[in-house]
């Protein structure tokens, strides 16, 4: 019988830490290399959805609970971190920080009652809470309503999170953000949680007669990657400068961050980050090369997208690249 | 102190969009009931079937009424093609993978309504149910009491073929348990396919009812599906009668909502009530879980 | 006193008794055995030990605590583990990954648990599949598998859910053999068995239940002749010689 080795290598191997060093390599040396601001631009993004599907990834890929509702921390994020700033001039680092709180608190909220019960129960939970939180910004005026909030011009400054005269500094935050939540992500997977979390995927009922309280670790799962999607949306509103209710709290957001995973590989560490090399150039240029009339082309692509990945490969298109380079994991 | 006279104009409007919250809701509980799986498409079912209704309209002048049963077949045929292309391969998946192909559906058919007939709005302009009656006291809409009436008579229809009919009992034989139904010499894929054939239809008809009345747009689907999400989890995952209760429950909060706190906040006290429900009873109003 | 003691449990589905009054106590340190035919009720008695159910009524104490209507969780740390009778391993870990995740119930430390787990792997023989998908294993190393997680959280008792259903002659045997070297290093082990001849050799005490009724208890030998056993489950070609 041939033996399927998983997680355990039975020998080091040199070229998959040459890869990553190459990569960090060239992830770092691209603003030096590349002056054009829409290829910057749109590497910033990348980099942001992927860290948003990494957050997503903890949560729906490793510990197997499906949100669709993401959108929810990452507009809270995005207006908490906003507001604090428009009204008590705070830094937007510490509101970054402040944002992913409000969005963990958000999210204990509906992980409580909803984590009890079969998993459907909580796919709908975080559709409607999105949902309802999209409504309330929508028609809550101290936070702009339905026209959303521009945020002010500040000197540009680390502090202040803001740079008019290139976005370089954008891309190394946006960097550094991605790298800090695969760190996370990694240590996640490599400790006590990451394993529970998989056996809640795998098998709840067995997880519960080993002592896992997998109520609590579903809730601890959801609170880091809700955090990390606050912290998302905060960056995202300095990096923009301009937030409303239908860009930030939109469902669609929501199933963009769950498609990036997705397609790229669930419940795998580098699956996000392929997903959103793939995803976001696609969504960008559909964009822009097909103008006004192609404005929901995109949403053909994911659409289609997620059903055949769903059908033909559920691990995503990672496990094609592990398939791929054959025994090396 | 409110108006009585408004109060029951409001009261009676809550009850005939609960008949179509109801029938929506049928729909979805069918498909779950049977096959323990949740359409997240049913909202982009509702839009297909307004869009066909008014197509028929647009370039035929054909009107709504006669448009139904085209939508009827239409969505029949939409819902069992969904089965056999896209929910078959993914049966024995995961449930995670059972979720994502009816979202992705969800995205997909979004895009398309998008692309092809753009994101505006779009309304029917002079369909024969039109005009208002005065009945007990209370000014009617025709256009809304056809529909109530046509909503009602629907879940009934559907109910009795379930509970009465040889084909009804054998989709409860296969919901009950796939294997034994399998002995008795039951298709159950052919029945899966039923059942989402019958989960379509129910909305091909709320559809065609709705665009005498509604405007017609690519997302109008999600705010009804996310109501019917909630119609099924308070009525109970499966259950037809939980469906029709949790309907009108649905549109007497909705409106009373509306009239009481502000209109903007209606769908939200919706969407509050499933949270409730969820921490208080999960096993819905009528399930038996 | 007992380690674990059932006390008067009753549970129904719907119109069904499943179990009517069971009373069984297990002693510390010992093997019990827990037969009866199929639908007798084990498997139902067995989830309202272990937390799955909630009992109608009775008590269940263990180890000088009411656990009745405790969770699952709660009560493997009380140092009272199961297996299932359909096998859970976790399909997409590997065999190591498997008995370490059960043994994180005692440490943070993924060096800790490797170790401890890589150690118990070897108790129980399955050391040269730690790397192996859980899901990719025979029934019986499976089985083997879920053994060795249980014993990774460290049980006072363990309760066997028919862990030798299934296996051939040979593996058996390998299972009893682990099951007594367990009890050797002082685990307490309560056997449900639909197949008998198992049980019998290595219980020192053997509980019989029919129709969710306890309708015997004793040494196996005078369980072998018990003439309402044999009625109900037995059968004549059970009956002890002479």
């Amino acid at each position: 019988m041939e033996e399927t080795i998983v997680t355990e290598q039975a020998r080091p191997f040199p070229i998959k830490t040459l890869i990553l060093l190459l990569l960090a390599a060239a992830l770092l040396a691209f603003p030096l290399v590349v002056s054009l601001p829409f290829p910057r631009r749109l590497m910033i993004l990348i980099l942001l959805y992927a860290m948003l599907g990494q957050a997503w990834n903890i949560l729906g890929g490793f510990a197997g609970q499906v949100s669709l509702g993401h959108a929810a921390f990452f507009g809270v994020g995005a207006y908490t971190s906003t507001m604090l700033l428009m009204q008590l001039g705070l830094t937007p680092w510490l509101g970054m920080i402040a944002g992913g709180l409000v969005a963990v608190a958000l999210s204990q909220l509906i992980g409580y009652p909803s984590f009890r019960l079969k998993g459907h129960y909580f796919v709908i939970a975080t559709i409607v809470l999105a949902e309802i939180v999209h409504i309330m910004f929508t028609n809550w005026d101290y936070v702009g309503g339905a026209v959303g909030l521009t945020l002010p011009l500040l000197p540009e400054s680390l502090i202040n999170l803001q740079f008019h005269s290139g976005n370089a500094p954008y891309y190394y935050i946006s960097l550094a953000l991605l790298a800090i939540v695969m760190g996370v992500t990694y240590l996640i997977t490599k400790t006590k949680p990451g394993y529970y979390f998989r056996s809640i995927k795998d098998d709840p009922e067995a997880a519960r007669s080993l002592g896992i309280s997998i109520t609590r670790y579903k809730m601890f799962a959801m609170a880091v990657s809700a955090f990390f999607t606050g912290v998302g949306g905060a960056f995202y509103a300095q990096f923009v400068l301009y937030i409303d209710p239908n860009s930030v709290f939109s469902f669609m957001l929501s199933v963009l961050i769950m498609l990036i995973p997705v397609l790229g590989g669930i419940g795998t560490l580098w699956g996000p980050v392929l997903g959103a090399f793939i995803l976001i150039p696609l969504s960008e240029f559909t964009r822009i090369y097909l103008g006004g009339v192609g404005g929901a082309l995109d949403l053909v692509v994911y659409g289609a997208l997620i059903m055949l990945v769903a059908i033909f490969e559920p691990r995503g298109i990672w496990a094609l690249v592990e398939r791929f380079f054959g025994g090396r994991k | 102190m409110p108006d009585l006279a408004i109060l029951s104009q409001v009261i009676l409007s809550g009850i005939f969009i609960g008949f179509i919250y109801a029938l929506v809701s049928v729909g979805l509980t069918v498909i779950y009931g049977v096959m323990d799986i949740v359409n997240f498409a049913h909202g982009e079912f509702l839009m297909l079937s307004m869009y066909v209704v008014f197509w028929l309209y647009a370039l035929f002048r054909i009107d709504p009424i006669f448009g139904l049963p085209v939508s009827v077949l239409v969505l029949f045929v939409v819902g069992v093609l969904t089965h056999k292309l896209i929910v078959r391969p993914v049966l024995d998946a995961p449930m995670s993978a059972q979720i994502f192909v009816t979202c992705g559906l969800l995205v997909y058919l979004q895009g398309v309504a998008q692309f092809l007939w753009s994101p505006s709005y779009r309304l029917i302009q002079e369909p024969l149910l039109s005009g208002r009656l005065q009945v007990a006291g209370l000014n009617v809409s025709l256009a809304q009491g056809v529909a109530a009436i046509g909503a009602l008579l629907t879940t009934a229809f559907v109910y009795w073929f379930i509970e009465k009919t040889e084909t009804g009992r054998a989709l409860q034989a296969v919901a009950e348990d796939r294997q034994a139904a399998s002995l008795m010499g039951i298709n159950s894929d052919r029945m899966f396919a039923l059942a989402w054939g019958i989960g379509a239809a129910c909305v091909g008809v709320a559809g065609a009812l709705l665009a005498n009345y509604y405007y017609i747009f690519p997302t109008v689907g999600t705010v009804f599906a996310l109501i019917a999400f909630v119609a099924v989890a308070l009525g109970g995952f499966g259950s037809v009668p939980g469906a029709l209760v949790a309907g009108i429950i649905i549109g007497l909060v909705e409106v009373l909502s509306g009239f009481f706190i502000a209109p903007a906040y209606k769908e939200v006290t919706v969407f509050a009530l499933y949270l409730v429900v969820v921490l208080v009873r999960p096993q819905g109003l009528l399930g038996e879980w | 006193m007992s380690l674990l003691e059932i006390k008067n449990l009753t549970k129904s589905f719907g119109g069904l008794t499943a179990n009517q009054k069971v009373n069984i106590a297990v002693e510390e340190g010992e093997i019990v055995g827990l037969i009866g035919p199929n639908g007798a009720g084990k498997t139902t008695l067995f989830n309202c030990v272990t937390g799955h159910y909630r009992p109608d009524s009775g008590q269940v104490i263990f180890d000088g605590h009411d656990i009745t209507g405790w969770s699952p969780e709660r009560i493997c740390k009380a140092g009272l583990v199961r297996t299932f009778q359909i096998v859970k391993p976790f399909m997409s870990m590997s065999v190591l990954e498997n008995v370490m995740t059960a043994g994180f119930l005692h440490t943070n430390s993924t060096a800790v648990a490797k170790k401890n787990a890589s150690e118990l792997l070897e108790f129980t023989g399955l050391a040269d599949k730690r790397r192996m998908v859980a899901g990719n294993l025979t029934v019986a190393d499976k089985k083997r598998l879920e053994l060795t997680r249980a014993l990774a959280t460290k049980p006072k008792m363990l309760m066997f859910d028919e862990v030798m259903a299934g296996l051939t002659a040979t593996e058996t045997n390998d299972a009893i053999d682990l099951i007594l070297a367990l009890h050797r290093q002082g685990i307490t082990i309560l056997l449900v068995e639909h197949v008998m001849e198992v049980v019998m050799p290595i219980s020192k005490r053997v509980n019989v239940l029919d129709y969710g009724v306890k309708i015997a208890e004793g040494e196996p030998a005078q369980i072998a002749r018990n003439e309402r056993v044999i009625k109900a489950y037995l059968g004549e070609k059970y009956r002890a010689p002479g």
